[in-house]
């Protein structure tokens, strides 16, 4: 069973903290007494977080970013990777610099970010990685080749770093939500579309930001200590794979 | 009856050892009352003693589906189901005996589908539950000498899936867990001292986190799977297994 408080102290960073899923997990650690920051292109409404403005597919921004907030106490313990974005379109109206843009966010972001707390995680000996994939990388769907594509390669790159990683005792999980009542869905689908969702989810609900905030905790905690490269599918029973 | 009005009452089988055991421990501490069979009598008792001090209030050996009426009629309820039991025997498929292939077979899959159609029926009835299954990383890979195993793993994921699809309507929620390669009593059964001595090596090496798991480990992924902190999980098969099957 879990320590009381094993969160208190721990040093935190949150790609894409601001948003929706990330912004209900930073919130979460705050309470929990852990050591908040946040990079995102956009502010951070909540006052205990240390907020940096960064694009996490910017390298020296991002190698500047973790190399300040690991000197404050010479460490970084948690990761969490949520910064994405979600542009649909069709396949053959896709321009490269459509296609540049989603992988270099949501795919070579998370790769910069880990490398980049890695320098820390690794000679600690001890690390928690959660990176944010979608059901998308399995299922495909509509208009999303791009962004399908990026997901997908954030499970390769989340196993790859687990077993690179795990005798140094740092575990790499990943969690794949179905559509989460987040504004970055809500901001490309109408409210009839997203109602639509839940006929294909036998839980009969959208996923919320507390779903994804509970996996998350979990897999930071050390409830899953002998989990790693493990994908915890947070999707109501949409997808059983 | 017992009031159980503000405790989970939690069935668990194989509650006489290794994973069983140690989440029936885990969940007495939280306050369930805790429910445990296994077909060997020692074993259930000492698990009822651990959990006496741990803090918990009842325990109840028997090895047939009526047990499950019998705690209903005792509780009132069940609210979760942990389906663990499991028994090993191996062997080269060439040398299998019938014997050894339905063993597991229905200790496994038959055993298992008594118990959740046993329970489901009252959770049906109350529109809430949820059960965690016992399945393996070997539902997904192959393993030489374990055939029968194997088989049995699988359809357990099987019988989840199709569990959790036809009672998601009614609020209950059922996973499979996929443990790698766990210290129990069952990992050293059929194993001599030096048997299980050479596994366990060549486990850990294989093994990204090089060590083998314990059964404490693999309880507290049972526990949040039945806790309300996963209630938008269900049909998955979550594996606590030291990056045995990534996939």
């Amino acid at each position: 069973m879990t320590e009381n408080n094993e969160h208190q102290g721990r040093i935190a960073v949150i790609t894409g903290g601001s948003g929706g899923i990330g912004g209900a997990i930073a919130r979460r650690l705050c309470d929990e007494d852990a050591i908040v920051h946040v990079l995102d292109t956009k502010e951070s409404a909540l006052a205990a977080v240390g907020y940096r403005q960064v694009d996490v597919s910017d390298e020296a921004a991002v190698d500047a970013a973790f190399g300040a907030i690991g000197k404050i106490a010479d460490k970084i313990d948690y990761l969490v990777c949520c910064a994405g974005i979600y542009r649909p379109k069709p396949f053959l109206e896709l321009s490269l610099e459509d296609w540049r843009q989603t992988l270099q966010i949501n795919l070579t972001g998370y790769f910069l970010c880990c490398r980049a707390a890695l320098r820390f995680m690794r000679p600690q000996k001890f690390g928690r990685i959660v990176m944010f994939s979608s059901m998308i990388a399995r299922t495909g769907g509509i208009e999303v080749g791009h962004y399908a594509a990026s997901k997908g390669g954030i499970l390769g790159l989340a196993r790859a770093l687990a077993v690179e990683s795990a005798a140094e005792n740092i575990r790499v999980n990943t969690i794949s939500p179905t559509i989460t009542d987040t504004p970055l869905p809500r901001a490309v689908l109408s409210d009839e579309v997203m109602q639509s969702r839940k006929a294909h989810i036998p839980l009969a609900r959208i996923g919320d930001v507390q779903d994804m905030t509970e996996a998350c905790m979990f897999l930071l905690s050390g409830d899953s200590s002998y989990m790693l490269g493990q994908d915890l599918r947070v999707n109501g029973g949409s997808t059983l794979w | 009856m017992v009031a159980a009005a503000n405790s989970r009452v939690t069935v668990i089988t194989g509650g006489g050892s290794g994973m069983g055991r140690a989440t029936a421990i885990q969940l007495a501490r939280r306050g369930d009352l805790v429910c445990i069979c296994d077909f060997k009598e020692d074993g259930v008792k000492a698990t009822a003693a651990l959990i006496e001090s741990a803090a918990s209030r009842r325990r109840e050996p028997a090895q047939v589906k009526a047990w499950i009426v019998e705690v209903i009629g005792k509780f009132g309820k069940i609210d979760c189901l942990f389906s663990n039991a499991g028994v090993n025997a191996r062997s080269t498929v060439a040398n299998m005996t019938l014997d050894q292939w339905t063993l597991l077979i229905d200790t496994h899959v038959t055993g298992s589908f008594n118990f959740c159609q046993a329970a489901l029926r009252d959770m049906v009835t109350r529109k809430s539950g949820a059960i965690v299954i016992t399945s393996s990383d070997f539902a997904i890979v192959g393993v030489p000498n374990a055939a029968n195993y194997c088989a049995a793993k699988t359809a357990l994921y099987s019988l989840t899936k199709s569990l959790a699809l036809e009672f998601a309507p009614h609020g209950i929620r059922v996973n499979a867990i996929g443990p790698g390669p766990i210290d129990t009593p069952l990992l050293r059964a059929g194993r001599t001292a030096e048997e299980f001595d050479n596994a366990r090596k060549a486990f850990e090496s294989r093994l990204p986190i090089k060590r083998l798991g314990q059964p404490e480990e693999v309880a507290a992924v049972v526990d949040f799977l039945l806790s309300d902190r996963a209630t938008f999980i269900t049909g998955q098969l979550i594996q606590p297994n030291g990056g045995q099957v990534m996939w």
